[in-house]
Parts: structure tokens; C-alpha cells; sequence
């Protein structure tokens, strides 16, 4: 069978985005050359290259500097900026449904909601995203299990870099509550699970001391008594004796808000005005969800970072960077530019993408250096925070030897409004390709997706200079001389009704 | 001090009786004029609300102004801030008497916020939900709150509609006889038909005093090229449409706006010879005109055809939205810095016929001038200050 060239091209450009470039996946190492590289802790270097092997940074430095591996399938070129891939701190995007409508669902997982093909990964490749913390909605007391994943794969599977990870807690109301039943739905949520946990030991007191008895009457040893659990740990507080319970005799429903209290979970906790930080902060130290939990802040909360700032706790912010606040009498508004008002208190932050294209993070990062922040400040709020407060720090974020290798391949500066991605490069595969991007090949450049025929414009007809055909039943006049002659080059009237038949 | 000397040294060659004092100086890292000159460090002195003088050298002097960049006040000729549902009069569905001036609210607060993301001109006009709605004027986005002290071209185009909007909202009569609010057009196609209708009439009132109706002589007026026809036309069978009504009456000018696909038939555009202002870019390219769809190299294919090109942002004064990021956005579809820069305030002020008074830092033009924080329309640059007739208006923390 003859294949013609447009199915080649098609079948070709299919494999490439299904498998992402099979032929830099096959290969272990790859060398990115760049003009320019970004680092976050050092001075940029100039004609750098990075050298991956097993999806790792292996090496990076000056071209002339580095030893190039001779097997290495070899990508970019001096007119390109190597960049760390942006790191998306916190979305509910990709999911098929963001909130779900019981209170505490913590035995839930985003794994069964997260839908690899949404739009919003296809546009994370595009816009450079590599990292993402998928959880759960806002509208909830405890949420689902959340997840971190890669915008690249066909299965969650695939895509997922750390599964079964963080937990959303809201104190801001969900719809329909008030914010005194929320703080008691979360306070039962987690007075439940005291309770639970207390009359588990009770019992198992209890059955202890019936055993012994027991043995003390029959004259015998007692057997071994090996506490079938491990002790409760935990900043805020604990429940003496749970070693004696196996841990598998908790509900499993409750087994995770366990996991929270004793400090092994992540939490983002959700503010959705001043009035909730303050709550959200002694919330988290009484259970103990401290050392491991990040504020979710609303625009509005910049005017809580005083008791931010003392909790030690870091935060991601809202997307609309810059608040606004009206006086209702004078009407009079008054603008706050939000990461300002951390990056000079030094709290740590993260910035979120309003939406994945032109809210993306690139430009949310743009947005901090036109008020007033520095470029270090702003890169840093899309790359290693984000990468700090998911706690892969040592992972991704930045460019160095060891790290994972999200690397992106720019057109220009990652801050200019001109640059384009032009090669996205996840764990050392090329993920995403300009090239190969007819979407966006669409939007930017006005080409037609395979498939759409271009507008027929080759033929014009000349339409007629006459009007006569709007002597319909209101205006039976026949037209005047004169009303067609301006125009040069009168055509016959009998052509006039063509262009509406077009 | 120094140069405020030199500069009423260098306005001396003026009549010095009638040259009023220089009253602002403000220097840049670079002074975009938008005629195609770049003056890399440059000071502009304002007198009487006028540009008084554009002179090399920008390091201001002590006590004057500097900031990274100036470029004149940015032009929108479509805002679409109107006030609301009777901002149209729905008695007929052409109305080209009516002046849409008259009924703006000038203590909205989107003024203000248009004024300070740096848009300091504006068309308006009423609303499209009429065929034919009226007649637009060019106003100043601030100054004292009279329209008569903001206008600086009243009535300078006849604002008109092709498409789903002026056809939306209507019912047939045969629907709920009874109803005052049945009339046409209900579609496209009734769009066209009362378009031409209108212009057919127009012709007749011209020759024919028996035939005159209310509002003719504004259609008159642009039959004769007094004004453009200012029509919104997004789809591409809309503009298709226009521009073969443009042909067919020999309208000599006629402005397309929110023409989002007006590059899928060039060479129609280009033979009807109409002008186009673009909507806002939208990230996945369906604009809020008709859902039509605008690739973002829209503005910059148009140029090729050598087309004249404005941007719009409708009114967004949001930092992601608004009419410099518009331009940005036009510049991430290939335009350069200096063509964006004229898609928003030169070529405007063109196309409304108010180019003498605005559009370039020209002396002699009103003094409506943007001050940036660094390289104009780049994502990392905001407006720090806003002049308009001279007196700084708006200046950020």
C-alpha cells in the first residue's frame, strides 16, 4: 500500500504528540545547548549546555567547560534560553469536577478525577508548566487526596510524579455554610476522630486488663504483650496508648485526617478573607498540621501578613495579583499589589496561573516585575517556592546537577511577551515541540488545522454597483440616476445578487 | 531649572506674546512619538496644554520628571462603555440622528480606570444593537466631568451593525402580535436588508425633499464621505457583507470594527478598502464578537496587506487585558514595537479624523502622554503616569 505524503505527515505528527518524540525518549542522555541559561542561585551562563542522563541533570556549565556525552541525542542551539520549566504551585484544573459535595472526604483521590487529556495539560506544555499540584477545590472542609503531576502521559499513572499527596482544608465557608459551621464541621472532623481514637484504646485497655485478669487467675504468665501499633506522634496533640490499637483497626476513613494531625501530610489550607488567617493559623498548630501546611490566601488577605508572617507559614496566592478595595462612601479604590506585600515581609510565596494561556505563570511573574519586584523575586514565585512548598525542592525548580530535568527551550527572555516555548523537555524526554503544535500554530499564526479547507477568496466576484433589488414591498420606487454614480466601473445590474448567495 | 531655560529658549522662536509658559517637563529614556520617530533620551516640555517642544537629550535636569519611556496617549475606538440598556433607543432599529454623546455617564468609574491604564481618547458610540444606532464622538477619557469639555469631534462617524448582535433580542411579529417590542431583524439576512433599506431611502430623501426622514442627512453625510461608516462586522460573512454594501452605495469610508476574521478574505477587504479595528485578543482566539474566531497574527497580516489596523481592548483596563497589553499581544503575532505602538494611537486617531489634535508627541498636539515604567506594551513594564491636556492626571505609588 501506498501511503500518500499528507497521511506520512499525519501518522508522523500523531506518534510525535502521542509518544512525545520517541526518538529523544529512547535515548538516556540528552545534551540541551542553549545561548543562555538561567540559574536561580548563580550568575546566568552564556553558551551553556545541560547534560541529562536517566531523566536527571548530569551536568551543566559553559560548552567549551562541559564533556558531552558522543551517544547523546543533541536538542536546541545558541539562539535559544534554557529555562526551569514553571511550577504550578496549586490548581483544581484538569480534574472533571474540582469539589465534591460531602464535608470531609479525605478517602477520596483527585487519581479518580484527574482527566489526562483536558485542555488545561495540552495548554500547560505549551505555556511551560512541568509541575503541577492537583487538589481538590476550595468549596470543601477536608478535601480529597490530592496529586502532583507531570502535564505529559495518557494515563494518571504516567503522568504522576508524587501520588496520594496533600490534603485542601478550607476555613473559608463552603457554599451554603456559614463560616461558624464550617469551623464546626471542622472541628467535629477532627474532635471525631479524637474521640475514635480514644475509645479504640479504651477498648483495647479494657481487653488488656480482662486478659490479665484473667491470666492472674488461671496462675499463668501472660502472653507476650507486643503493642500491636506504633505510638501517636504529633505537634498539636495526641492520644496516649494508640500503640496498643493496629493501626489497620482505624476506619479507614479516618485514617487520613490520623495521618494529618501526626504531621505526615501536606495541607493547604484555604482563607478567604483577613478574618480567616488568624483561624486557619491556629487551626493548623492546634492539630499539629503546622510543619507541613501552606496558606491558600484570597487577594484580600495581604492585610493578614503581620500574623503570617510570625506563624512561619508559607502561602500560595491568589491570582489576581492586585487587590482592590473600594471605600463605600467616597468610592474611592485603592490598589495592593499582593506579592509585594510578601516578598517585602519575607514570607515565603507561590504564585498561581489564572488560567493556563494568558494569565499563564510566565506572566504572572511579568506582572510582579512591572510592580516593582525584582526579576530574582518574580522567577522565584513560579519556580523553586512552588517547588519548596510542595516540598520537591531538591527536585525541580531549578537547574542544577541532580536535579530532574524540566528544562524549557525559549525563544527569548521567559518574561517577554514575544517568547515562545519551543521545546518543553520533562524528566530529559522533549514532551512538547512549537513545531509540532498545530493548535497553537492556529492561534498565533492564523494556520488552519489539518483537516479545515481555507476561506475560497482566490475568485471575487465584483458585486453589482446597483441597489435595485431593494425595491422590495415597502419601496416599490424604481432607483434614481445618481444613486450608483459615485463608484467607477458600473457593472451590470443582472450580477447584483451573487455576493449574497456566497 | 537648566532646561526648562532652554527649552523656553528653544519656544522663543515662537511669537513670544502668545507662547504661553512652559508648565511641564518630563524626560524618558525614550520618547516614542508614534510617527516613526524613537528619540533614545529625549524631554518633553508641555505649555498651555499643548505639546510646546520635543528635544534631544534626556537626562531632565534636576527637579524634572523621568521615567524609562513616553509614548502619547493610547486611542480606543472601541470601549464600549455605554450606559447600559437605554443606551439604545429601540423605537425603530435605525436611528442615525441620534448622538450617543449625550448620554454617557462620565462618574462612571471605568473612566477613571481607562484613563489610568493609559488611554486617554476615546469613540463613543451607542451601543450595536441597533442597524443603524447614531452618531459617535471622540472624547477625552478625563478632565471635568462635561461632556462638552471632554468632546473634541462631535458626531464624526455614523455607527452601524452587521450580525448576530443588532438581530439578537428581537421577535418576529408573527410571534406575540401585541408585543411592542416585535420588529426586525431577526437575522442576518434582516440585518442586511434594513442596511439597505436605509442607504436605499438615504438615496431617495437626497433627491427627493417628499422622502426625507428623521436622521437622513447623517446618512447623507456619509454617502457623501463626510464621515465613516463605523459598523461592527466580526464574522467573516459580516465583513464579507460590509464591504459589498461599502461597494454598492460608494461609501469612500468605512471603519470595520471587532473585524476579528477579517484576514480570511484579504482580498475582498483590501478591494473594498475599509479599515479595521480588532477586538481583544482572546487566549483561545473566539473574540466576543459573533464568537469569532482571531488568530493573533491578525493585525500584523493586515498591515502586510497594507490594510490600516487599530487594536481595541473594549473598555479592560485589567493589566492583562487592557489596550497596551493588547498591543503586546499584537507584537507576540509579529508586530513590531513601533507598529503596535501607531495600532493604538496614530491609526486611531486617523480613522476618528481627530489626528490633528492627538495621536503622535507632535508640538503643537494636545499633551496626552503615557508615562512607563520601562519598554512600552512589555509584560514586565506598567503606565506610571498618565498627562492629559497637560496636568498630570494619574501617577502610581
Amino acid at each position: 500500500m501506498r501511503l500518500t505524503k499528507t497521511q506520512l505527515i499525519l501518522s508522523g505528527a500523531f506518534c510525535a504528540s502521542l509518544f512525545a518524540a520517541p526518538a529523544d525518549a529512547l535515548s538516556d542522555k540528552l545534551v540541551i545547548e542553549a545561548g543562555h541559561i538561567i540559574l536561580h542561585d548563580a550568575e546566568d551562563i552564556e553558551d551553556g549546555v545541560i547534560v541529562v542522563e536517566n531523566g536527571r541533570i548530569a551536568a551543566i556549565g559553559k560548552a567549551d567547560e562541559v564533556e558531552l556525552p558522543w551517544d547523546a541525542v543533541v536538542v536546541g542551539g545558541p539562539d535559544y534560553t534554557a529555562a526551569p520549566g514553571f511550577v504550578e504551585a496549586l490548581t483544581s484544573r484538569g480534574m472533571d469536577r474540582a469539589n465534591e459535595n460531602l464535608d470531609v472526604v479525605p478517602f477520596l483521590n483527585v487519581r479518580d478525577s484527574i482527566d489526562p487529556v483536558n485542555f488545561y495539560f495540552e495548554d500547560a506544555k505549551r505555556w511551560g508548566i512541568t509541575t503541577i499540584n492537583v487538589q481538590q477545590g476550595t468549596n470543601t472542609v477536608v478535601s480529597g487526596n490530592g496529586r502532583i503531576v507531570k502535564p505529559t502521559g495518557v494515563t494518571v499513572e504516567e503522568m504522576t510524579v508524587r501520588p496520594n499527596y496533600g490534603y485542601m482544608i478550607a476555613i473559608d465557608p463552603k457554599s451554603g455554610k456559614s463560616r461558624a459551621t464550617q469551623r464546626q464541621a471542622l472541628r467535629n472532623a477532627f474532635g471525631d476522630l479524637r474521640r475514635e481514637l480514644e475509645d479504640l484504646v479504651g477498648t483495647k485497655r479494657d481487653e488488656a486488663d480482662t486478659a490479665r485478669r484473667e491470666a492472674l487467675a488461671q496462675g499463668r504468665d501472660q502472653d507476650d504483650q507486643k503493642s500491636p501499633g506504633r505510638a501517636m506522634t504529633g505537634s498539636g496533640w495526641t492520644v496516649e496508648g494508640l500503640e496498643l490499637v493496629d493501626r489497620s483497626e482505624i476506619d479507614e476513613k479516618l485514617r487520613p485526617l490520623l495521618s494529618m494531625v501526626e504531621g505526615r501530610a501536606y495541607t493547604f489550607i484555604y482563607c478567604g478573607a483577613p478574618m480567616d488567617v488568624q483561624p486557619a493559623i491556629d487551626f493548623a498548630r492546634d492539630n499539629g498540621l503546622a510543619e507541613r501546611a501552606t496558606l491558600v490566601l484570597d487577594d484580600s488577605c495581604w492585610k493578614a501578613a503581620d500574623a503570617i508572617k510570625a506563624s512561619g507559614m508559607s502561602v500560595i496566592l491568589d491570582s489576581d495579583l492586585m487587590h482592590v478595595e473600594t471605600d463605600p462612601v467616597t468610592e474611592e479604590e485603592t490598589e495592593t499589589f499582593v506579592p509585594k506585600v510578601f516578598a517585602d515581609k519575607g514570607i515565603p510565596f507561590a504564585l498561581q496561573s489564572a488560567n493556563s494561556s494568558t494569565n499563564s505563570l510566565w506572566f504572572q511573574a511579568a506582572v510582579c516585575v512591572a510592580n516593582g519586584m525584582t526579576r530574582d523575586q518574580a522567577l522565584a514565585a513560579v519556580t523553586t517556592s512552588p517547588a519548596m512548598i510542595i516540598g520537591l525542592e531538591k527536585e525541580v525548580g531549578k537547574l542544577a546537577p541532580g536535579m530532574a530535568a524540566n528544562v524549557l527551550l525559549l525563544s527569548g527572555d521567559p518574561l517577554d511577551i514575544t517568547t515562545k516555548v519551543h521545546k518543553a523537555i520533562i524528566d530529559g524526554a522533549v514532551i512538547y515541540d512549537h513545531t509540532q503544535d498545530t493548535r497553537n500554530r492556529h492561534l498565533l499564526e492564523g494556520e488552519a488545522p489539518r483537516g479545515a479547507t481555507a476561506a475560497e477568496t482566490e475568485e471575487v466576484e465584483e458585486p453589482s454597483k446597483t441597489d435595485d433589488d431593494a425595491d422590495d414591498e415597502e419601496t416599490g420606487d424604481e432607483p434614481a440616476e445618481g444613486e450608483s454614480g459615485d463608484e467607477p466601473g458600473d457593472e451590470p445590474g443582472d450580477e447584483h445578487q451573487e455576493h449574497e448567495e456566497k | 531649572m537648566l532646561l526648562p531655560i532652554l527649552l523656553s529658549f528653544l519656544i522663543s522662536e515662537a511669537p513670544a506674546e502668545t507662547a504661553p509658559p512652559v508648565k511641564l517637563v518630563i524626560s524618558a529614556d525614550a520618547v516614542y512619538s508614534a510617527d516613526g520617530n524613537l528619540l533614545e533620551g529625549g524631554t518633553v516640555a508641555i505649555a498651555g496644554g499643548k505639546i510646546a517642544a520635543v528635544v534631544p537629550g534626556g537626562d531632565g535636569g534636576e527637579g524634572a520628571l523621568h521615567v524609562a519611556a513616553i509614548t502619547p496617549g493610547l486611542i480606543d475606538l472601541s470601549p464600549r462603555i455605554h450606559t447600559g440598556d437605554y443606551s439604545v433607543e429601540e423605537a425603530s432599529e435605525v436611528r442615525p440622528g441620534d448622538l450617543a454623546a449625550g448620554s454617557l455617564d462620565l462618574f462612571d468609574k471605568r473612566w477613571e480606570r481607562l484613563l489610568e491604564s493609559g488611554v486617554t481618547t476615546v469613540m463613543v458610540g451607542p451601543a450595536y444593537e441597533n442597524v443603524i444606532g447614531g452618531l459617535s464622538s471622540v472624547i477625552k477619557t478625563g478632565g471635568k466631568k462635561r461632556i462638552e469639555a471632554r468632546t473634541i469631534a462631535e458626531g464624526n462617524a455614523l455607527i452601524g451593525a452587521f450580525g448576530g448582535q443588532a438581530a439578537r433580542g428581537n421577535s418576529p411579529v408573527f410571534g406575540r402580535p401585541t408585543t411592542f417590542f416585535a420588529r426586525r431583524p431577526t437575522t442576518r439576512m434582516g440585518t442586511e436588508w434594513a442596511h439597505r433599506k436605509a442607504f436605499y431611502d438615504t438615496l431617495a430623501a437626497m433627491r427627493d425633499e417628499e422622502r426625507q426622514f428623521e436622521g437622513w442627512e447623517a446618512m447623507a453625510s456619509v454617502i457623501e464621505g463626510e464621515r465613516p461608516f463605523f459598523v461592527q462586522a466580526g464574522a467573516t460573512q459580516d465583513i464579507r457583507t460590509a464591504c459589498y454594501l461599502k461597494e454598492e452605495f460608494g461609501l469612500p469610508s468605512m471603519v470595520l470594527d471587532g473585524a476579528a476574521e477579517a484576514t480570511r478574505e484579504p482580498e475582498i477587504l483590501k478591494r473594498a478598502g475599509a479599515a479595521v479595528v480588532l477586538p481583544p485578543h482572546a487566549a483561545q482566539g473566539r473574540t466576543a464578537v459573533d464568537n469569532a474566531f482571531m488568530p493573533w497574527n491578525t493585525a500584523d497580516e493586515l498591515l502586510e496587506l497594507g490594510v490600516p489596523v487599530a487594536l481595541s481592548a473594549h473598555g479592560s483596563a485589567s493589566a492583562n487585558a487592557n489596550l497596551g497589553m493588547q498591543a503586546g499581544y499584537a507584537m507576540r503575532g509579529g508586530l513590531e514595537l513601533d507598529e503596535a505602538l501607531r495600532a493604538v494611537t496614530l491609526t486611531p486617531a486617523e480613522l476618528a479624523g481627530v489626528a490633528d489634535r492627538v495621536g503622535t508627541i507632535e508640538v503643537g498636539k494636545d499633551a496626552d502622554l503615557v508615562l512607563w515604567s520601562g519598554t512600552p506594551f512589555a509584560a514586565t513594564s506598567r503606565v506610571i503616569g498618565v498627562v492629559l491636556d497637560g496636568e498630570v492626571v494619574f501617577s502610581a505609588k
